[in-house]
C-alpha cells in the first residue's frame, strides 16, 4: 500500500504497509508453515510432488469456479455436483459397463456433452438468481440436492468402459496440471485486464453501484454462473480421468474443500476482494493437507471429512481475522 | 472565498450574461411534465440553464427536483415536454443518451465500489485499453495517470488514486464521484444533494470544487435541499414547489428565509404583506 501525502491518502507507517502486505498475502505464510509441517512429521507426503499437484487439479478447478463466484459477491454450493453428475451423465452415454446407456463411443462427443451440461446448469443457476430473483444460497442448494440425487438416480455403480482419449486428458499428469494453470493464468488475466474482470469486482463490491454506473448485473451473474458450471464440468472430467472410471460418490463434499481453498486463498467471502494467485495458494494447500491425511498413520481415513471440516472452520477464522485486522490498520490510517 | 477565486467568478458571471445575449442556453427544459400515474411529480416546468453557471433547483421534500433532475439526466423519459441541450432538441431514454451529448450526473449514493480503489471507481466501465481488434485490454499505467490527472488538474487534490474508496470521508468520496463524471469529458455535471450528511469542512472542500469546476467552464445544475450551501455557490436559484417551478432567484437578491417561505409555500405573501 503506497504511501500519500495528500487530503485524499492514508499516511501508513512502514510497518502498517508491512501488515497490509502480509494480510493481502496471508496464503503464502501459512502454505510455508504448513509445507514446513507436513515436511517435518509427514515427509512421506512429498515422494512425489507431481502426484500432490495431479489430485489438485480437480479441487483447483472448482476453486477457481467458486473464487469467480465469491469475487462477484455470490457463492455456488452447487459445484460438486454439476461436475459429479455432469461427469456421470456423460459416462452413461460412453460407458460400456452392463447398466450404461452406451449412446456413442467418440471421445469428442463426450467432451462437447460433459461440457454442454455444465454450462446448461450453470445457465439455469444464472437466470433463476438473475432474472427470477432467487436467493444464491437457496438456488445453489437446491441445485446440489437436485444434481446429486439424479447423479445417484441414474447410477450407483462406477461406470467404466470410457474412450481412452475421453479419460487420458485428466489421466495424463501433466496435461491435467497443465490444464489447471492454464485455467488459472486466463481467468486471472481476464479479472485483471478486461472491462469484464473489473465488473466482477465491481459486481462483488457493489450491486447497486455497479449497475448504476452502466454494468448489465443480470447478464455479468448468469455470464458467472455460466463460467462457473463449465469449470465444474472440467472438474468432473479431471476426476473422471484421475481415477479412469466414473464413481458413484463422484464431486460429494467438494463444495466444502473449493470454499476453504478460495476462502485460505485470500478471496473474499462477501466479495470485491481478492487474488486469482491466493487461490491456486489455496488450491495447493489443501491438497498438501489432504496428501499429508492420507499418508499419515495417525489419522484413518474416517477421521478425514471430520479434518476437512475442521480445515474449512480455520479458513474462515483466518478470513474474519485478517479483515478485523485490515480495517483495524487501515482505519488507524486513514487522514 | 479568496480574492482570485472570486475574481473568477465575477468573470464566470459577465460570461454567462454575454452567453445569454448570444450563445444558446447550454440546458433548457420546455414545458416539462412527469406524471406517475395520477401523480404529477413535474407540471409544465420551463427553464434555462447558461453556459459554465452553476444553477441550483431547491425545493422541500416533493417539490418535484428529483423527477426533474431524473428527466435531465435521462433517468425518466417526460410524459410532455422537450429538453434541448445547446439549442437542439434531445430526447433520452437512458442515462447514456444524456452522457452521449455530455451530461453527467453524480447521483446522491455516488454509486462506489468500496472495495475498488479511485482510480478503478473512476473509470469503471470505461477503462483506457490498448490492444488490436477484440485483444484490447485495461491499460492500467493510462488508467492510473490519467486519474491522478482527473484529481490533480481538474479537481485540484494530490491523491493517492489507489487508496480503496471504503476508507475516504465523506468529501474525499463526493469528489471521487465527480471524478468519474469527469471521466467523460462532461460540459453538464448534475450533481444529486452534493452536500448532503456532510461534515462542515466536507462541505468547504465539495464547494470548493464545484466552483473550481465552474470556472473552467463546466455547467453544474446542483439539485439540493441545503439552501444555505446553495446560496454561497449558485448563480442562479429556481424553487420548486408540488413540482411547479415558483421562483428563480439570484443569490444576492434573495435571502435564507424568503427562499424557506418560496419551498415551503410556493409564493412570498408574508413578504408583501409586511411591504
Amino acid at each position: 500500500m503506497a504511501t500519500e501525502q495528500g487530503v485524499v491518502g492514508r499516511v501508513f507507517g512502514d510497518r502498517d504497509d508491512v501488515m497490509l502486505t502480509l494480510l493481502d498475502n496471508m496464503i503464502w505464510p501459512i502454505l510455508a508453515v504448513v509445507l514446513l509441517g507436513v515436511l517435518v512429521f509427514v515427509p512421506q507426503t512429498f515422494r512425489s510432488v507431481q502426484l500432490i499437484l495431479w489430485g489438485a487439479v480437480p479441487i483447483g478447478l472448482l476453486v477457481l469456479a467458486e473464487s469467480l463466484c465469491l469475487l462477484s459477491g455470490h457463492f455456488d454450493l452447487s459445484i460438486g455436483s454439476i461436475a459429479g453428475f455432469s461427469a456421470m451423465f456423460t459416462g452413461m452415454i460412453l460407458g460400456t459397463c452392463p447398466s450404461c446407456w452406451a449412446l456413442t463411443t467418440s471421445p469428442w462427443v463426450g467432451f462437447a456433452v460433459i461440457l454442454l451440461v455444465g454450462s446448461l446448469i450453470g445457465l439455469a443457476n444464472g437466470v433463476m438468481i438473475a432474472k427470477v430473483g432467487l436467493n444464491p444460497f437457496l438456488q445453489t442448494l437446491a441445485f446440489l440436492i437436485i444434481f446429486e440425487g439424479a447423479k445417484t438416480a441414474m447410477q450407483t455403480q462406477p461406470v467404466t468402459g470410457l474412450p481412452s482419449l475421453y479419460t487420458q486428458v485428466g489421466g495424463t499428469p501433466r496435461f491435467a496440471i497443465g490444464l489447471m494453470l492454464v485455467a488459472f493464468l486466463i481467468t486471472g488475466l481476464v479479472l485483471r485486464y478486461t472491462s469484464f474482470g473489473q465488473a466482477v469486482y465491481a459486481l462483488g463490491s457493489s450491486e447497486h453501484s455497479a449497475r448504476e454506473v452502466g454494468i448489465d448485473t443480470e447478464r455479468l451473474i448468469i455470464v458467472i454462473y455460466t463460467v462457473s458450471g463449465v469449470l465444474s464440468a472440467i472438474a468432473g472430467l479431471m476426476l473422471t480421468g484421475f481415477v479412469g472410471v466414473v464413481p458413484p460418490l463422484i464431486g460429494e463434499g467438494l463444495v466444502f474443500q473449493a470454499f476453504a481453498g478460495a476462502v485460505i486463498g485470500g478471496i473474499s467471502l462477501f466479495g470485491g476482494r481478492g487474488k486469482i494467485t491466493g487461490a491456486l495458494g489455496g488450491v495447493i494447500l489443501i491438497q498438501v493437507v489432504q496428501s499429508a491425511l492420507n499418508n499419515s498413520q495417525a489419522i484413518g481415513a474416517t477421521q478425514i471429512q471430520m479434518i476437512n471440516g475442521i480445515v474449512l472452520l480455520v479458513a474462515i477464522l483466518l478470513y474474519s481475522t485478517q479483515t478485523k485486522l485490515r480495517a483495524r490498520i487501515l482505519a488507524s490510517g486513514a487522514v | 472565498m479568496s480574492a482570485e477565486h472570486e475574481a473568477a467568478t465575477e468573470q464566470r458571471h459577465a460570461d454567462s450574461a454575454d452567453a445569454e445575449a448570444g450563445e444558446p442556453p447550454k440546458l433548457q427544459a420546455e414545458n416539462l411534465t412527469k406524471q406517475f400515474g395520477r401523480i404529477v411529480a413535474v407540471d409544465d416546468v420551463s427553464l434555462e440553464i447558461r453556459p459554465a453557471e452553476v444553477f441550483a433547483l431547491v425545493g422541500d421534500n416533493g417539490a418535484g427536483k428529483s423527477t426533474l433532475m431524473n428527466m435531465l439526466s435521462g433517468v425518466h423519459e417526460p410524459t410532455k415536454g422537450q429538453i434541448y441541450k445547446d439549442g437542439q432538441p434531445v430526447n433520452f431514454s437512458n442515462p447514456a443518451d444524456a452522457r452521449a451529448t455530455g451530461i453527467e450526473t453524480v447521483y446522491q449514493d455516488l454509486a462506489l465500489m468500496d472495495d475498488l480503489d479511485i482510480a478503478t471507481n473512476i473509470f469503471m466501465g470505461q477503462f483506457p485499453r490498448n490492444g488490436v481488434g477484440p485483444l484490447r485490454f485495461i491499460d492500467w499505467d493510462e488508467t492510473y495517470e490519467r486519474a491522478e490527472q482527473i484529481m490533480m488538474e481538474q479537481l485540484g487534490r494530490d491523491v493517492d488514486i489507489k487508496t480503496e474508496v471504503e476508507f475516504l470521508s465523506g468529501g474525499q468520496r463526493q469528489l471521487v464521484a465527480i471524478g468519474r463524471a469527469l471521466a467523460f469529458d462532461p460540459d453538464v455535471i448534475i450533481l444529486d444533494e452534493p452536500t448532503s450528511a456532510l461534515s462542515v469542512d466536507a462541505t468547504r472542500l465539495v464547494q470548493d470544487t464545484i466552483e473550481k469546476l465552474a470556472d473552467q467552464g463546466i455547467t453544474i445544475v446542483i439539485v439540493s435541499h441545503n439552501i444555505e450551501s446553495v446560496l454561497k455557490l449558485a448563480d442562479r436559484i429556481g424553487v420548486l414547489f408540488r413540482g411547479s417551478l415558483v421562483n428563480i432567484k439570484q443569490p444576492e437578491e434573495t435571502d435564507l428565509e424568503e427562499l424557506n417561505e418560496l419551498m415551503t409555500t410556493g409564493t412570498l405573501e408574508s413578504k408583501s404583506m409586511d411591504e
